[in-house]
């Protein structure tokens, strides 16, 4: 081919173009990886974010980015919260493999609700639950569960406007859109 | 004192107080420096974002202060001490101070919140007492505080309001769908609503344009600039005077004296964490109930050994704050309109006093928009806090959900106080402020006076499901309606100030912020304060100049 300016310009696009198609091919059936959390420590956080904000006829936690949220949020503001995290995602499969024989995720839908429900109330046999609190790591996920759904996506979950859509308000948000001055 | 020499001023934080006071003394030609803790606010650092706010902090603040930085002791009533290094006040650290991100509701008191004692006579327990100044000593400042900053309202035809026949500069904010729905309600049950005044442009004022109604308002600053407060009206005239610098970044932690009831200057961490010093001929406190009286206590001198102005254990006592009540309805229709906002409009002061066997009472005002992460723990008592019924909850009941709280006088006790941690220290270095100390048994009650009232309106509005808030109970944290640290009266061995904000005892050093309130009536305080602030700028500038 001659090299001439013609011929190099195509050549930059072609370029150009897989090298923006190489990062989507290579992370094509791989899942996220977190800062803060194994993959095995991410699905189980994940099943239990879903369980607090479940898939229904919107997307749940999982699919909003939850998990991610919580990571991301342990990595920039709160690295005090990461040993309580790694902790409590133990105990509950150490209580899970002791009682079921198997990991929190491969636990049933309903299995799964009504151990989250004795952990809440902190009924959880307490030998799992040395080193954390089973209530203290309830509530905290919980509330960064809703923090992740609810709050603005910009910090990691709420993916789309997921909830601002369900809640039906109008996103996304522009200031000064709102009407005044009409009956 | 040498003709050539200008007479200058220090004031100690830039917020509803201290903005107002740095107008007042610069253009009255008395060199200024205002001191400001926090930053120059900006809209854009936290654009619309419900988890950095100063309404949610969960994620941090919008306005600071920096809780890592600015730790907290809280000191329950069974001795044990906690540590926080996190926000716990909503108090707001930049220029403007809360007045940048508040709700901007600008309330007056009524006469008799001048005059608790004489009103209702002593309470055992309490701290009770009446103001060395009545509401009419105040009127003009209120009336200052309302043209100057900017208040939007109307209360003629309201009985109890003191400015009934006095209007605003600015016409009232038109009702959200909720507060006309429940204006109706409140007017078939002869109760007398009204438009909430608020310290927003209605329409264009002082140079700036008018609200455009954003869903979200408080906690956030205004990306329009309509809402009023002293960053964008005193302070700028202050600065355009040519009198007052603003030292912004630098943090106040001392005063010093000079043995014989003269306060000579302050010391304080620049920008840069550096300690400087600063004389001055008057200096102003206007750091806030809480970090004024942290000020005065960590300023022990020989002449001083428990603090400025504490020689008679008063500082830092009668802390008070606001416990926030009412309750909250389910409707089976869409009672609110989130297409604009921010959704106060409607107000009743028919339960503030002259209530049998209450003592004080509150205002009931609708309440502003919760964010969608805040509505996630507005639910019925008993309700599931999670799972597939919270969450279809949350979408078809957030619309549906009506809220009509105030906040309760509280009455004041001796032992609700701000003292010094001297074990525990911020940044800088410099002992932080514990809160000690619960409320009076009448607040629970008084709380539960309120919640009742709020519910009876909602009974009669037709509401599927109606469940109270209480308050009134538990550690007393002033929150961002913290008072009376620094009580003013006519006698020094049981207050801190004169009627004019002076420190007993010292020449020359004055308070100007929440500290002052004897009592912290049934009403946001905000517009009291302001007023404090004109009352004790405008008596300095006339004294010294």
């Amino acid at each position: 081919m001659k090299y001439n300016r013609r011929n190099f310009i195509k050549q930059c696009i072609a370029l150009y173009g897989s090298t923006l198609l190489l990062p989507a091919c290579s992370t094509r059936g791989k899942t996220q990886t977190y800062r803060s959390f194994s993959p095995l420590q991410a699905d189980c956080l994940g099943a239990i974010c879903e369980q607090i904000i479940p898939t229904d006829e919107y997307p749940g936690a999982i699919d909003s980015g939850v998990v991610n949220y919580i990571d991301r949020q342990i990595y920039i503001r709160f690295p005090e919260l990461k040993e309580l995290y790694h902790e409590g995602i133990q105990a509950v499969n150490s209580y899970c493999t002791s009682v079921y024989n198997k990991e929190f995720t491969a636990l049933s839908w309903d299995d799964q609700t009504q151990l989250l429900l004795t952990m809440e109330k902190g009924e959880l046999p307490e030998e799992h639950w040395e080193k954390a609190s089973q209530r203290e790591f309830f509530r905290i996920v919980r509330r960064n569960t809703m923090q992740g759904f609810y709050g603005a996506p910009h910090h990691g979950g709420n993916k789309d406007y997921i909830s601002y859509r369900m809640m039906n308000l109008n996103y996304p948000f522009i200031a000064g859109q709102n009407r005044y001055g009409e009956k | 004192m040498g003709k050539n020499k200008y007479i200058t001023a220090i004031v100690v934080g830039a917020g509803a107080g201290g903005g107002i006071v740095a107008k007042e003394l610069a253009t009255s030609n008395i060199k200024v420096t205002l001191f400001e803790r926090g930053d120059w606010p900006s809209y854009d650092k936290h654009f619309n974002d419900e988890l950095i706010s100063q309404r949610v902090q969960d994620l941090g603040t919008s306005f600071g202060p920096d809780g890592k930085k600015n730790p907290r002791v809280l000191i329950s009533p069974d001795g044990k001490r906690n540590t926080v290094y996190r926000a716990v006040n909503h108090i707001a650290a930049c220029v403007g101070s809360g007045t940048v991100s508040y709700g901007a509701m600008a309330w007056r008191f009524m006469p008799e919140d001048f005059k608790m004692k004489s009103t209702y006579g002593a309470v055992e327990g309490s701290t009770l007492d009446d103001w060395p100044i009545s509401y009419e000593d105040l009127a003009p400042s209120y009336d200052k505080a309302e043209r100057e900053i900017g208040v939007a309202g109307d209360m003629s035809g309201i009985p109890f309001a003191p400015n009934k026949d006095n209007p605003y500069p600015m016409p009232p904010f038109e009702y959200s769908r909720e507060g006309e729905f429940l204006k109706n309600v409140c007017q078939n049950m002869e109760l007398h609503p009204f438009p909430v005044p608020m310290l927003r442009n209605s329409v264009p004022y002082n140079g700036r344009g008018a609200c455009i109604r954003n869903r979200y308002c408080v906690g956030t600053a205004c990306p329009v600039n309509a809402k009023n407060g002293t960053q964008n009206t005193v302070i700028p005239v202050a600065m355009q005077t040519g009198n007052c610098e603003v030292k912004t970044n630098c943090f106040v932690y001392k005063i010093h004296t000079d043995g014989k009831g003269k306060a000579t200057g302050v010391a304080y961490f620049d920008e840069n964490n550096k300690s400087k010093t600063l004389e001055a001929d008057i200096i102003v406190l206007s750091a806030s109930a809480h970090e004024t009286a942290r000020l005065l206590l960590n300023s022990k001198s020989v002449e001083f050994p428990n603090g400025i102005g504490n020689n008679n254990d008063w500082v830092g006592r009668n802390h008070q704050g606001h416990s926030y009540t009412g309750a909250v309805a389910l409707f089976d229709f869409d009672i609110l309109d989130l297409t604009t906002g921010p959704n106060t409009t409607l107000g009743i002061m028919d339960y503030n006093h002259h209530n049998k066997g209450i003592i004080g009472g509150g205002l009931l005002a609708n309440e502003f928009f919760l964010g969608p992460y805040a509505f996630t723990d507005q639910r019925p008592p008993g309700s599931p806090t999670w799972g597939k019924e919270h969450k279809k909850y949350q979408r078809e009941n957030y619309q549906r959900t009506g809220l009509l709280v105030g906040p309760i006088q509280e009455i004041p006790i001796f032992d609700a106080r701000v003292t010094i941690a001297e074990d525990v220290k911020d940044f800088w270095g410099v002992p932080v402020a514990a809160f000690s100390g619960g409320h009076h048994p009448l607040d629970k009650i008084n709380c539960q006076f309120l919640s009742s009232k709020a519910e009876e309106i909602f009974i009669k509005a037709g509401a599927v499901k109606i469940w109270r808030r209480g308050g009134g109970e538990g550690q007393q944290g002033g929150g961002q309606h913290q008072g009376g640290t620094c009580r003013m009266g006519n006698n020094p061995a049981t207050s801190v100030t004169d009627s004019f904000g002076r420190i007993h005892d010292m020449e020359n050093l004055y308070v100007a912020d929440g500290s002052l309130m004897v009592t912290n009536g049934g009403f946001n305080p905000v517009l009291t304060i302001m007023a404090l602030a004109f009352r004790v700028g405008g008596h300095i500038a006339s004294k010294w100049m």
